[in-house]
């Protein structure tokens, strides 16, 4: 699977990169939305996972975007926040995302969750 | 804004067999000595009679007033109103408050005005039928709305402030832990490289610090909101056995892993509670958990059963285990905060020591009790009462 990672925290994200990687993966990460937006329009990715609290675009308004861009609208979103909360979590549900993972996050199971946000079970 | 019936008329002052010269002389004290401002006022509006308290409010002998039109009392800007609403009055005389929802003053000798409230009331005497306006100073009582008002808005930014802070606390707290966890996990799985046996001995030590003091935040976070009354809470019917059942499959495996027979008793599709299904969710999880956590041998049981509760219809749910128990005397610190019991046991047993308080807190919002009795060396029950009506 082919995967972008968005989050400002650089440590958060090696550690989302190394999981994927590990569990073989292809993953990307980007520090920013914007950069984030533009990687994910250009590349071909299965699933992009994004931070929420993150400085000059959040991951609300990532999610908007990404949902406005017809190449986007129907690839798996996944956010992945230290905003755990249950106010946050029902903004998160509504605010376009296929999949909530909370930080901190469980290193055993997070890369299955992701697997299954990515491809939800079929037929 | 609340309108004051004053005192009403003075004794035998509807009764017709009176002068207003009667009324004026002392033999009505209760008039002359009013806590409020009482004016008399005939059909065309002319001052007849007014009180002590009269003389004191607005600053005039009563001579002075005797005589004149009433709305010599009435600030300027309100003057002509003030004739058009006694016209109306005079249509439908009766006993009411005037002016509701409206902010009354009155204007005193020396040119100063001031809030009042006013209430009307006809007086019947031999010589006709006259208004009685009873004048209320409300100054001081503005005054305090005023400062409530303040003082109401002060608060709510601190509420707001505080919930922010707890928001961003819960936020920058977890975001460090989750490096902390997430490496500590991946060496663990040893996804870099084999670990020697004391390796992964102290690493284990670090996890299970970090998912320790994951729970301290979760648990205190919860607590501050309980606190500050911003915990959420959804009142909804909710299948008892439901919750039941969701606890006790997810502690399933931590009894298994112990060895110890986890069983439900009573469950049924039937019962149901209007209650907060998160709250009780958590209490019955809480309460299970430290069972499992605190019996070494034997089994932990959840017993559901309908009681009534003074004239209330009300569910128990009972948590039973045969460990180690609780010593009488230590009974009632049990549901305080940061009392773990024996001081020797912490270690054996990793909690946060808010559990229990936790529970009790989260019980007292959705109207339950939670009660503890125990044999020490035996086993020890907890029971969750709650009422199936809110």
């Amino acid at each position: 699977m082919r995967v972008l990672v968005v989050d400002d925290n650089s440590t958060n994200l090696d550690l989302m990169l190394y999981l994927l990687r590990a569990f073989g993966h292809d993953a990307t990460g980007c520090a920013d939305g914007a950069t984030g937006l533009e990687t994910a329009l250009r590349g071909d990715f299965d699933a992009v996972l994004v931070d929420i609290l993150m400085p000059t675009m959040d991951g609300y308004e990532f999610a908007r975007r990404f949902r406005a861009a017809p190449a986007l609208r129907a690839l798996p979103l996944i956010a992945v926040t230290a905003l755990a909360m249950p106010s946050d979590r029902e903004r998160i549900a509504s605010a376009g995302f296929d999949g909530y993972i909370a930080k901190p996050l469980e290193p055993r199971t997070f890369v299955a969750q992701i697997e299954g946000f990515a491809r939800p079970a079929g037929p | 804004m609340g309108w004051h019936v004053p005192c009403g008329e003075p004794p035998g002052v509807d009764q017709p067999s009176l002068t207003l010269d009667e009324l004026a002389t002392s033999r009505f004290p209760l008039l002359e000595y009013a806590p409020d401002a009482i004016v008399l006022v005939d059909d065309r509006g002319v001052i007849r009679l007014v009180n002590a308290q009269t003389e004191r409010l607005f600053g005039y002998y009563r001579e002075e007033l005797v005589g004149q039109p009433v709305e010599i009392l009435v600030p300027h800007d309100t003057r002509a109103s003030h004739v058009a609403d006694r016209a109306d009055y005079a249509s439908d005389p009766r006993v009411r408050p005037m002016g509701v929802g409206l902010d009354l003053h009155g204007l005193r000798k020396d040119g100063t005005s001031f809030p009042v409230e006013i209430s009307l009331s006809p007086v019947e005497t031999r010589d006709g039928t006259y208004v009685a306006a009873a004048i209320r100073d409300v100054t001081e009582r503005k005054a305090f709305e005023v400062r409530l008002r303040e003082l109401n808005a002060e608060l709510e930014r601190a509420s707001r402030a505080k919930d922010q802070f707890l928001a961003s606390m819960s936020h920058e707290l977890r975001t460090p832990l989750n490096a902390i966890i997430g490496f500590t996990g991946t060496l663990l799985m040893e996804l870099p490289g084999p670990l020697a046996p004391e390796q992964r001995r102290q690493l284990e030590i670090v996890q299970s610090s970090a998912q320790h003091l994951l729970a301290l935040i979760t648990d205190i976070l919860d607590l501050a909101k309980i606190e500050s009354g911003k915990r959420e809470l959804t009142f909804e019917p909710v299948r008892i056995g439901e919750v039941v059942a969701a606890v006790a499959g997810a502690l399933g495996t931590m009894a298994a892993a112990k060895r110890l027979t986890l069983r439900t008793v009573g469950v049924d599709s039937e019962t149901v509670a209007i209650t907060d299904r998160r709250a009780l969710h958590q209490i019955v999880l809480n309460l299970v958990n430290n069972a499992i956590k605190y019996t070494d041998a034997g089994s932990v049981s959840i017993a559901v059963e309908r009681v009534a509760t003074g004239d209330r219809a009300g569910v128990r749910i009972g948590v039973a285990d045969t460990g180690i128990g609780i010593k009488a005397e230590d009974l009632s610190r049990l549901f305080r905060a940061f009392e773990q019991l024996d001081p020797s046991s912490t270690r054996r047993h990793e909690g946060t020591g808010l559990g229990l308080y936790l529970c009790r807190n989260l019980a007292t919002l959705i109207g339950a009790t939670i009660e503890a009795s125990s044999t020490l060396g035996s086993g020890s029950r907890f029971t969750l009462t709650l009422p199936l009506e809110r």
